[in-house]
């Protein structure tokens, strides 16, 4: 059971043509900037390539390509190195743009495509369940946002009146 | 070694900031190792037919 060779595999789809671009998001992508975080499954947020005249896009190429690789299909996800694999479309421009401006991170000289720590607590914000405000809080004890990308985020996708009802919840009193 | 409530919660602190900057390979090590002990834990519990201990992905996920 191994991410690393997940990752491996995402690259390799990369590089044969069945999606134009991916990135890490969830626990799996905050583990990059944060202490590693317990999840069960690994979220993937993917760009495919859209065909002519192809409305909806469908997810089938990559489960094809992985089934043919040894991933096993249950539901949702695929099931690759022992992991269970979600694919996600981007859902709102956030989500978009965090997919647009992901970054590469080496692991163990295999890059891998994440999400940026503000684009992922920007995301944490917006999605707004109790795990999502106890990972925004995380980034923030943190330290690792740069507060001024980070506020143009919450500008630019009209989460700033979100942000100051989290502020006053949760960071009243920090210094 | 002491109950001094302030020292214990830095100490928490600092232990996750020292996690925090781990290499990320040793950190998706970690995560691996963290999965099946999550798995474990569940399966022990579904065996001993009590309630599954709280679901990571119920608490700080995605």
């Amino acid at each position: 059971m191994s991410i690393a060779r997940v990752i491996r595999l995402i690259n390799q789809m990369q590089a044969d043509g069945v999606v134009e671009r991916y990135a890490i998001g969830g626990a799996v992508g905050a583990t990059f900037y944060l202490e590693p975080v317990a999840t069960l499954d690994v979220d993937i947020f993917v760009a495919f390539r859209q065909q002519p005249g192809e409305i909806i896009t469908s997810p089938s190429p990559i489960f094809d390509y992985l089934t043919a690789r040894g991933g096993i299909i249950e539901g949702e996800y695929i099931v690759i190195a022992g992991w269970p694999v979600q694919f996600l479309p981007p859902t709102s421009p956030l989500v978009e743009e965090a997919l647009a401006k992901a970054v590469t991170v080496e692991v163990e000289g295999t890059p891998a495509q994440v999400f940026t720590a503000e684009h992922l607590a920007a995301i944490a914000l917006q999605t707004g369940r109790a795990k999502d405000h106890a990972r925004l809080l995380q980034f923030i004890e943190a330290a690792v946002l740069d507060t001024r990308r980070f506020q143009a985020l919450l500008q630019r996708h009209g989460l700033v009146e979100r942000w100051q009802a989290f502020e006053r919840k949760f960071l009243q009193g920090e210094s | 070694m002491t109950f001094d409530l302030q020292r214990i919660i830095e100490s928490k602190r600092a232990w996750r900031r020292a996690l925090a900057q781990r290499p990320v390979s040793e950190k998706l090590a970690m995560l691996d190792a963290l999965r099946d002990r999550t798995r474990a834990i569940r399966a022990a519990a579904s065996r001993l037919n009590v309630s599954s201990p709280a679901r990571p992905e119920d608490g700080i996920k995605r």
